[in-house]
């Protein structure tokens, strides 16, 4: 009863102060309870549903054999409960260890179960689509471009002109350039640059386009974290005798990853997002089996369900991945070896 | 590290990163002898042939290629600075109702940007076309006495016109920068120390006065760079113009690729024309910083 | 017995005019312990980084533990000098994504190869003689200011250095967190241990030194025995700055 009270104190104060300020929390509690109550009719009543219902696998796996969906809703699984264990599981120390290799060790067992082989039999790249296309793009340029980043990032700051002249070309010129042009040239001029004879699919295309795009924005995030690092870290370091690689490798790059940490989880979220740009760019990922589903005659006009229901997935993975890397955030600054 | 020891790393990087330029080279001239293409421009003065629904100066399709691009250009430039317009206003209204004292306010600003920011942009601009347009039940959702209209046509002001397309990439782009540019005026005002909020206060200043005369001229240099980013990345979002069907440079770029094949030549083009439009927005937005600069010369 | 520092006219300016040092000898025997003073700016920082290299010189000629450098800077012979001779400075430089115990066994590890296990036990042994080995697990910033320095020496001492270089190792602390600071080295003086220091604790100088040298402006204006420099400075200029050291 308190409680009611309290709440309703508090939002005498905060709503009710004063005029201006009543009339305005008026007028957005009347806004707001009709575009709640329109949606909600709108969601129980008036949309249909099916178009979701009846496509569920096309948005989870796409045309993956459906005999064969087992292994990428196994690798789904896998990752749930990894992001499960991640934020709820005990803190032993061997666990928070492994962590880190289990999470990395994902992604071949992911490109295992997708490509088949040894025992599973064989799927081509093309039939791989849905949520499942989308992690498998995220996960691996986000695997490939943290190292060319941090690469590129101690090559801009080197001692040595041309390295980092050429360096902080690549930086500006990738980062002047917009993302879809981008994949598209990736799709267009990979094959170009490559010798006769030698083709990689389109899934991996794009994740080259990717890994070469999203490294000159990491490189710069850690730049960043580079420069914030005292100098006197630097001294501390070369008086102990330590020399010019090992105080990179001990010192200097752990340090700017951990600094450069929020920024860069906010680069795989936006990378996680922009994989939906290679629906225009002809891979059947998540938004791609969207289109493609508003493209059959039987579903036809129905846009709002199909963009609700893909913007609700976008929006629960973004969410995930910024729980996951808050939660990181804060392991790294309460006990700064194990996450 | 020694001098000449320098001097061999760097040679050494330097020739590795030549050496597999040479090869990505070298493989490209065989790949366009096989293919018969070879690189050149002359191709950017023969008819383009393709019409262009929007076309801010006179254009058909007999005009060369290099107008269709010029025209691209210049299409692109217009919806890029309409939405950057567009996309600052709702982003103050945004900034400050999330950290104003109103917390329904804040709530439903809280609300507005996790959507905006948690969803892709492209899912976002295919809904405003194709639910927020081309979707409309009867063809028009507002028609006050032929001033304003909202219809499947696009937007309609007293005789001036916005195509549908357009109109779907303003608002989209609009609302997607709005909630980014949101966070940069929330972290400009927070930047600003707790102490200079009880100092206007305790001199008994409103919190209007206070807010405009106080804390504002002194969150503004912590939100400028923060609004030079989102309004690069604004122009380089814009290209997501090709899903709603709205010709920008890079549509056109596109076009012509499949029209000529000639992918390395548009890809150059295309990198010019984005690092013009970059050095134009950085350099604008560097002499409004000069220009707030000198205008308070405080310290 | 050979001395362990010896410099010889050492000068560096820095912009046209301005000399950060200027033409200053000194030597510091085996076991010795030379403390440096002077008002800020004076150059004494900039003297006691150019021992270890991190500073470069433009003329004159110094001599560690035999190693001879000259304004040439030789990469390999100063980082043979660093093997053996440990640094503390002012902020304490800790680094902070590494538990105490990883700070201290970082260079035995890393620099002169030795096992972890080895390297740890004699880090735990430090860090029980600093009197902070309940900390070993902990990170720097969960430690004092006092705590940190401690680790801080601790750290120099782990690559078994045959001088050590203090930079004014008081100066960022708490006042009562300054005692368990001093008491650490002047442990290590009873010890035996070369040192050079630059602080500004009269007390320490008093005590532990076996000479003080003052500078001004870049040159060295007097050495003498802390009893001389404390009671009967021979200079004008060090009277009147230990003047002002006792008015605050």
């Amino acid at each position: 009863m308190t409680l009611i009270i309290f709440l309703f104190q508090r939002l005498r104060k905060t709503l009710f102060s004063n005029l201006s300020n009543s009339i305005i929390s008026l007028i957005f509690i009347l806004i707001i309870s009709l575009v709640c109550l329109n949606t909600f009719r709108w969601l129980i009543f008036k949309a249909n549903w099916t178009v979701v219902t009846s496509n569920l696998p096309l948005y989870a796996f796409g045309s993956f054999p459906p005999n064969e969906r087992w292994r990428p809703a196994t690798w789904i699984i896998i990752l749930f409960l990894l992001s499960i264990i991640t934020l709820f599981g005990p803190g032993w120390k061997w666990l928070r260890k492994n962590l880190l290799i289990s999470w990395v060790a994902t992604i071949p067992l992911g490109l295992y179960l997708l490509y088949g082989g040894f025992g599973l039999s064989p799927i081509m790249s093309r039939h791989w689509g849905g949520l499942t296309l989308t992690i498998l793009l995220t996960a691996c340029s986000s695997l490939l471009s943290l190292p060319l980043g941090i690469i590129l990032a101690l090559f801009r700051q080197s001692s040595l002109p041309l390295i980092q002249k050429l360096s902080s070309f690549y930086i500006d010129v990738m980062r002047a350039i917009p993302l879809i042009a981008v994949l598209f040239f990736g799709q267009l001029l990979i094959p170009l640059f490559l010798p006769v004879g030698i083709e990689v699919d389109r899934v991996w295309r794009a994740i080259f386009a990717f890994t070469l795009f999203v490294s000159a924005y990491i490189a710069e995030d850690i730049r960043g974290g580079l420069q914030s690092i005292p100098r006197t870290q630097i001294e501390a370091a070369n008086s102990l005798g330590l020399n010019q690689f090992q105080i990179i490798q001990l010192i200097l790059i752990p340090q700017a990853l951990r600094i450069a940490l929020p920024a860069l989880t906010n680069q795989s979220i936006g990378l996680f997002q922009n994989t939906s740009l290679m629906a225009i760019l002809g891979l059947v990922e998540l938004l791609g089996v969207g289109r493609s589903i508003l493209a059959n005659p039987e579903f036809i006009g129905q846009y709002i369900e199909v963009y609700v229901w893909l913007a609700c997935v976008y929006w629960m993975v973004c969410t995930i991945m910024a729980v996951l890397a808050r939660h990181l955030e804060q392991r790294m600054t309460i006990n700064q070896a194990n996450f | 590290m020694k001098i000449n020891q320098k001097l061999f790393f760097q040679l050494g990087i330097v020739i590795l990163f030549f050496g597999l330029i040479g090869i990505l080279i070298n493989n490209l001239t065989i790949n366009l002898i096989r293919t018969g293409l070879g690189i050149n421009f002359s191709w950017l003065f023969k008819p383009a042939s393709f019409a262009l629904a929007e076309h801010p100066l006179p254009y058909s399709s007999s005009d060369s290629y290099a107008w269709a691009l010029f025209i691209g250009w210049l299409n692109s430039l217009q919806v890029i600075v309409s939405s950057l317009l567009l996309a600052t206003f709702l982003g103050i209204l945004v900034g400050f109702a999330r950290t104003g004292k109103n917390s329904l306010l804040g709530i439903i600003s809280a609300g507005y940007i996790t959507i905006i920011r948690q969803t892709p942009l492209l899912l976002q601009l295919m809904f405003w076309y194709f639910v927020g347009f081309l979707g409309l039940k009867d063809n028009v959702l507002i028609h006050i006495k032929d001033i304003f209209i909202i219809s499947n046509q696009g937007i309609e002001l007293s005789g001036f016109k916005l195509s549908s397309e357009f109109s779907a990439l303003l608002l989209g782009l609009s609302i997607f920068t709005s909630a980014y540019i949101a966070e940069v005026i929330r972290g400009g005002i927070l930047s600003v120390p707790r102490g200079q909020w009880e100092a206007y206060r305790s001199l008994g200043l409103s919190e209007r006065k206070g807010l405009i005369s106080i804390i504002i001229p002194q969150a503004l240099p912590a939100i400028i760079p923060g609004l030079t980013s989102q309004y690069l990345n604004l122009a380089k979002n814009s290209t997501l113009a090709i899903a709603v069907g709205y010709s920008d440079i890079y549509a056109i770029n596109d076009t012509i690729i499949n029209q000529t094949g000639r992918a390395i030549e548009c890809f150059l083009i295309l990198l010019t024309s984005f690092l013009l439009l970059n050095l134009l927005i950085s350099n604008s937005m560097e002499i409004i910083n000069r220009i707030i600069i000198n205008s308070r010369k405080y310290n | 017995m050979e001395p362990v520092v010896v410099a010889k006219n050492l000068t560096k300016s820095y912009t046209k005019g301005l000399r950060a040092l200027d033409n200053v000898s000194l030597t510091v025997n085996q076991g010795k312990v030379l403390v440096v003073m002077g008002p800020s700016g004076s150059g004494k920082s900039t003297l006691i980084r150019t021992f270890n290299g991190l500073e470069t010189f433009d003329k004159g000629e110094l001599n560690i533990l035999g190693i001879k450098v000259d304004s040439t800077h030789d990469e390999k012979k100063i980082q043979k000098i660093r093997r053996r001779v440990g640094m503390v400075f002012q902020q304490f430089n800790l680094f902070p994504h590494l538990s105490i115990l990883e700070n201290i066994t970082l260079a035995p590890v890393n620099v002169q190869k030795r096992r972890r296990a080895e390297a740890e036990e004699y880090g735990m042994y430090l860090l029980n003689q600093m009197g902070i080995d309940s900390h070993a697990k902990k990170y720097p910033s969960q430690l004092s200011g006092g705590e940190q320095q401690r680790v801080a020496i601790a750290r120099a001492l782990a690559l078994k250095p045959e001088l050590l270089l203090f930079d004014e190792p008081t100066s960022a602390l708490d006042p009562e967190r300054i005692n368990e600071v001093l008491d650490a080295m002047r442990r290590l003086a009873e010890q035996g241990m070369t040192m050079v220091v630059v602080t500004h604790e009269i007390g320490f100088a008093k005590d532990v030194s076996d000479q003080v040298l003052f500078m001004d402006s870049g040159k060295v204006i007097e050495t003498s025995p802390p009893n001389i420099f404390f009671s009967n400075a021979r200079h004008e200029r060090s009277r009147k700055f230990l003047n002002q050291l006792d008015k605050h």
